[in-house]
């Protein structure tokens, strides 16, 4: 029997997860850098990796998991891609390749020093299955400080996202405000990263933006449908998964793309109805 | 006496042990059109990024607006840029951009505005009166990526302008465009010069797109300066063959300005 109080933080925990990676989804797939997610996924579990060598564990290694993702966040904010005639998308594939390193030379060190690795391991792919409301109240104030931040400074985001260049031009102190949401990323992705896993992650905040896009105009429509998208994403995939007895975290990511490909399908069934 | 709107003395600018730019003397005076011109890599989307502090190392002084870049503090400059509009060459205009072309017409008055500010009624009617003067008010909520390559121009235009610049700094507003595109940009720009007096200075390497009311013209090559005056004078067709190949000749009519082949009448 489907025991709802055993089951309601996995849900609550798989919407807010889609919700959250859905709105600043939106921005990072709109300045086409969806590798970010993966980066500081990574960077974050190499902190998590480190700090169990160093003897934390459990909960506790969230500290040096947000400690990893917020220095990547910041070297990739701070890093003027200007003044390095380096493309984001180039700096962010060297910092994901050196906290991938990172966190498989720290697993290996567990296996040669004789330390027991099952806590970074269920890192690697998550435990939405374990979510509980300690884990649902952390990802919600991590996702209210995103949404909090969004709405601060969304015409500034805004401007970001159609080029970080033109809006430093325009008198946009650009490089604070990215560096600002960078670090918010950061501690949103870390926070859902010890639920939802790795792979997971990165279809969210890929795949509901992405979807958004297809079929709405404009900023916050954009934001609000990518949100919303993220959620049924999480919600609706744990839901599947629950009836069929299929793995959860597989069927939220299945759940993610065949919205991007159904909307995608609607926005072509659109023009072509509006050719003819 | 007015201060000119771009004084630049002895900027050098170097990047991996090259120099790019080396400009012993520039000044565009206020409230005039200037052109920049020269052929590909002489240095000109240079010296405009050098003007908006967008070159991070260079060498002289580089005075915008009466301020000197090189002594300002990050939020000055960011003050500073919310005077000056700018159309840049290359524009982003990738398929997953969102964006109407509203939106990016309001991110000109985004720095105007200030951090921890929503637009004012007044900002959104700013934003709404250059939609309008540019005439792209049946577009304004059609996303930006789905634009021609002109109207996506005008969109950009139209966002420098709603900063309400003081200077207004063009690299190649034509690039990419069809004649007919192109014409309508340049009137576009004598327009907006005549009614608001911004001073203006254009980068470009067509002398077809030099505006008729622009009645200075700064020629750059590999990185310096080589000739300035009046584009009659600046543009003769010894100077243009040398630069540009032989075979060409120079045809200035009614203020505006085109290379013709050699014998190009007949052909």
């Amino acid at each position: 029997m489907f025991d709802l109080v055993f089951w309601l933080p996995v849900m609550a925990g798989g919407a807010l997860a889609g919700a959250s990676s859905g709105l600043l989804g939106t921005f990072i797939v709109g300045m086409r850098i969806p590798f970010l997610g993966v980066c500081v996924a990574h960077a974050a579990l190499a902190g998590a990796v480190f700090g169990s060598l160093c003897g934390l564990e459990g909960q506790a290694l969230l500290i040096p998991a947000l400690g990893g993702s917020i220095l990547t966040a910041l070297a990739l904010g701070l890093l003027d891609p200007q003044r390095f005639q380096l493309d984001d998308n180039v700096v962010l594939s060297f910092l994901f390749s050196a906290t991938m390193g990172l966190a498989f030379l720290g697993i290996g060190l567990h296996g040669i020093l004789g330390r027991n690795d099952n806590d970074v391991r269920s890192l690697l792919w998550g435990s939405l299955s374990f979510c509980r409301w300690r884990d649902v109240g952390l990802m919600l104030a991590a996702g209210g400080a995103l949404l909090f931040y969004v709405i601060v400074f969304f015409k500034e985001l805004r401007a970001i996202m159609f080029s970080r260049a033109d809006a430093a031009a325009a008198g946009i102190r650009a490089n604070a405000v990215w560096t600002g949401f960078l670090v918010l990323v950061a501690v949103v992705l870390t926070v859902n990263f010890q639920t939802v896993g790795g792979l997971m992650i990165y279809s969210l905040i890929s795949n509901p933006a992405a979807a958004a896009f297809q079929l709405v105009k404009g900023c916050r429509r954009a934001l609000a449908l990518a949100a919303i998208f993220g959620a049924a994403s999480g919600l609706g995939g744990f839901l599947i998964s629950a009836v069929t007895d299929l793995p959860s975290g597989a069927v939220i990511v299945l759940v993610s793309s065949t919205l991007l490909a159904v909307a995608a399908v609607l926005r072509r069934l659109y023009w072509a109805g509006r050719r003819f | 006496m007015t201060s000119p709107a771009v004084e630049i003395r002895n900027l050098t600018v170097h990047a991996a042990r090259r120099c790019l730019l080396e400009v012993e003397c520039l000044q565009v005076p206020a409230r005039q059109i200037a052109a920049i011109m020269g052929p590909n890599g002489a240095g000109k989307t240079t010296l405009l990024r050098a003007c908006l502090g967008l070159v991070t190392s260079f060498q002289g002084q580089v005075r915008v607006l009466d301020c000197n870049i090189a002594r300002l503090s990050a939020r000055a400059l960011a003050q500073l840029r919310c005077r000056v509009g700018y159309v840049p060459q290359l524009l982003p205009t990738h398929g997953e951009l969102p964006l109407t072309v509203r939106e990016v017409v309001a991110i000109g008055r985004t720095g105007r505005a200030g951090l921890f500010r929503s637009f004012s009624k007044t900002d959104w009617q700013c934003v709404d009166e250059w939609i309008d003067r540019l005439g792209l008010a049946a577009l304004s909520n059609r996303a930006f990526s789905e634009i021609s390559g002109g109207e996506q121009r005008k969109t950009i235009l139209a966002r420098a302008m709603a900063q309400q610049p003081e200077l207004l700094l063009l690299d190649e507003p034509a690039a990419n465009l069809d004649i007919g595109w192109r014409e309508r940009i340049i009137d576009i720009i004598q327009t907006l010069h005549a009614e608001t007096s911004i001073s203006v200075v254009l980068v470009c390497h067509e002398l077809e797109v030099i505006p008729s009311s622009c009645r200075r013209v700064f020629l750059l090559d590999h990185g310096r300066m080589i000739a300035s005056g009046s584009p009659e004078s600046v543009f003769t067709d010894g100077r243009v063959a040398a630069l540009y190949g032989a075979g060409l000749r120079v045809m200035h009519e009614g203020g505006r300005h085109a290379v013709l082949p050699q014998g190009g009448e007949h052909v």
